[in-house]
């Protein structure tokens, strides 16, 4: 017995030479990313402090990786071709306290690892909005990045020298909107817009403001514009939209058009949320989410999301918006999917019931088979629609406890 | 619009109201388990009826005169949650927190005299979100290149650095402008 117990212990040590069913795996393997996927998208969560990759291709609550970015909003910007991605970051180095370090992170677009970083002023501003707080040149080469403290200003990087180029003052002018060339522009409190202008190291060429281009205070522009082409669309509290065409040393203001009839305004209906506003330039279609509200609510959430052709200037279709879902720190509500019927449409059922939540997020994917997708803040599911149709397709879970931005991987319209 | 759809848009409203900023946690909670109504409860109103009221300011027994509740007066241009249910009051920061010096202003009509107000909201810094009594409302509120009327502003920033805490309302004049646009 103790020999065969010894035989069996020596075995155990040094491994039994029979054939094992499931192969010997290698420890220490990570993933990195496969080419890009059309319907990739980041979705930012301020509560986890992250920013999410999704393909809404793929399985229901399947991620294909992520990034920490640190205190605020995560606003990436995505050159258009190139193998990186940026990420303005705040870190403090005990937390919530200590010495608080900004950077301008570079990150490996394939493998997600942090590979560089330029540190800039610690002065960025972490406003409660998801774009124009950072813009790269169309050259994929100089990134600015808006400052608030609460003098306004930009910090510029060249991204591919890896080089904090400078700070430039911008009083009474914020955000920031990528233009052609190195030109940056930024919307001043007095409904003007101020053009920056940079060589190609990111040193400052020229600053000019144009005339006001609309009136601040009466019918304020949200900051929450969309580029199509070389055209920023600016939508006003009251629903206007005002295209700033930027392809030239100074923009060019177009008339202005109404995203609501005089029937709409008379059902109360107005444009808000956190992101209201997308675009598909394949098909130049603009998406504006609505709401019914009085004065005020530029901020509350849609019901329905309004499609236009950008340039007959009409609207083409009306889709009502449902529930994007429900998650409880990060995990679907979902159940009984696999349920015998007609309990498997309970989950359904309890949704459409509910009051809905309200959309505060939209972005449409860039291809020619575009979808559209919609954010509740509160909520970490997503829900996706066909962009051309308007039909919903299905809800996806992406782990956040709160979606707060969505991004596109190219940078195409922001 | 039948009943049930009127009650299901006015909780989804008030929802929204308090939707945007930073309440991303306690909007989950609202949102799932209801707590938008636990002000309402007896328990609530009872708490707020036990206080005396304070010069010129509504009784604090009402939803516009209980500075713990979103309808509160002076919040009718907040974004953020609460400082007085945070461990601070209306007018001062939890402990261990700093006030902001730099704010946002709203002019909000006092239902007690019917004047306008200038009232500062300054930030509590320094710590983590409260998560408690998150309020958004946007009475006169202005986007972020507005920078004084915006409350879409971490107004944590400079010293005090820029861990948002909560948000007091602090009464720092009086003013022409009308509060309660229509």
């Amino acid at each position: 017995m103790g020999k065969l117990a010894g035989v069996l212990v020596a075995l155990l040590l040094i491994g039994v030479p029979i054939a094992a069913d499931v192969p010997i795996e290698t420890v220490g393997r990570v993933e990195s990313l496969p080419p890009r996927g059309d319907h990739w998208i980041w979705v930012a969560d301020i509560m986890y402090e992250r920013n999410v990759l999704v393909d809404l291709d793929g399985d229901d609550q399947s991620m294909l990786g992520m990034v920490s970015v640190g205190y605020g909003p995560g606003h990436p910007v995505h050159p258009r071709a190139g193998a990186e991605f940026y990420v303005p970051e705040t870190h403090y180095s005990r937390g919530t306290r200590g010495e608080r370090t900004d950077v301008l992170t570079i990150y490996d677009a394939t493998t997600l690892l942090p590979v560089d970083e330029v540190v800039i002023p610690p002065k960025r501003a972490l406003p409660a909005i998801t774009m124009a707080t950072a813009a790269l040149s169309d050259d994929d080469r100089i990134a600015a990045v808006f400052n608030l403290t609460p003098a306004t200003s930009l910090s510029i990087v060249d991204v591919v020298e890896r080089r904090f180029a400078g700070e430039i003052a911008t009083p009474g002018c914020s955000l920031a909107y990528a233009g052609t060339a190195h030109r940056f522009h930024m919307v001043c409190q007095n409904g003007a817009l101020l053009t920056v202008t940079l060589d190609e190291h990111g040193n400052e060429v020229g600053k000019r403001r144009s005339d006001p281009f609309f009136d601040p205070e009466t019918d304020p522009v949200t900051e929450k514009a969309v580029r199509v082409g070389d055209t920023w669309i600016f939508v006003s509290y009251d629903g206007y939209a005002h295209p700033v065409d930027v392809s030239g040393a100074d923009p060019v203001f177009g008339e202005r058009w109404s995203l609501l009839s005089d029937a709409d305004r008379d059902e109360q209906w107005r444009i808000g949320g956190n992101d209201h506003l997308a675009v598909h330039e394949g098909s130049g279609r603009l998406y504006s989410l609505v709401h019914q509200g009085g004065v005020d609510t530029h901020k509350h959430p849609g019901s329905e999301l309004w499609v236009y052709d950008i340039a007959k200037r009409e609207r083409l279709q009306r889709i009502e918006l449902l529930n994007p879902g429900l998650t409880y720190l990060g995990t679907s509500l979902e159940f009984g999917r696999d349920w015998v019927w007609p309990f498997n449409g309970l989950y359904e059922w309890l949704l459409s019931s509910a009051p809905m939540p309200g959309i505060d997020l939209i972005e449409v994917t860039a291809d020619d088979a575009p979808l559209l997708v919609t954010a509740a803040q509160f909520s970490g599911s997503l829900a996706v629609y066909d962009a051309l149709s308007g039909e919903f397709l299905r809800r996806f879970n992406t782990g956040n406890v709160t979606n707060f931005g969505l991004h596109l991987p190219s940078g195409s319209s922001r | 619009m039948n009943r049930f759809d009127q009650l299901a848009e006015d909780a989804l409203r008030g929802l929204a109201k308090r939707t945007s900023r930073r309440g991303f946690l306690s909007r989950l909670a609202a949102g799932i388990l209801g707590s938008a109504a636990i002000p309402l409860l007896p328990v609530a109103r009872r708490a707020a009826a036990a206080r005396e009221p304070a010069p010129g300011e509504p009784d604090p027994s009402t939803d516009e005169g209980d500075p713990t509740n979103c309808a509160y007066w002076r919040h009718c241009a907040i974004d953020g949650f609460l400082a007085a249910c945070c461990g601070g009051s209306h007018i001062s920061c939890p402990p261990g927190t700093e006030m902001s010096p730099i704010t946002w202003l709203g002019t909000c009509r006092n239902p007690a005299d019917g004047k306008d107000y200038v009232v500062s909201y300054n930030d509590c810094c320094g710590k983590g979100h409260c998560g408690n009594c998150f309020c958004q409302r946007d009475e006169g509120e202005k986007p972020v290149y507005y920078t004084h009327k915006s409350n879409a502003i971490n107004w944590c920033m400079g010293r005090v650095g820029v861990a948002y805490n909560s948000t007091v309302a602090v009464v720092v004049g009086m003013s022409s402008e009308s509060g309660q646009r229509k």
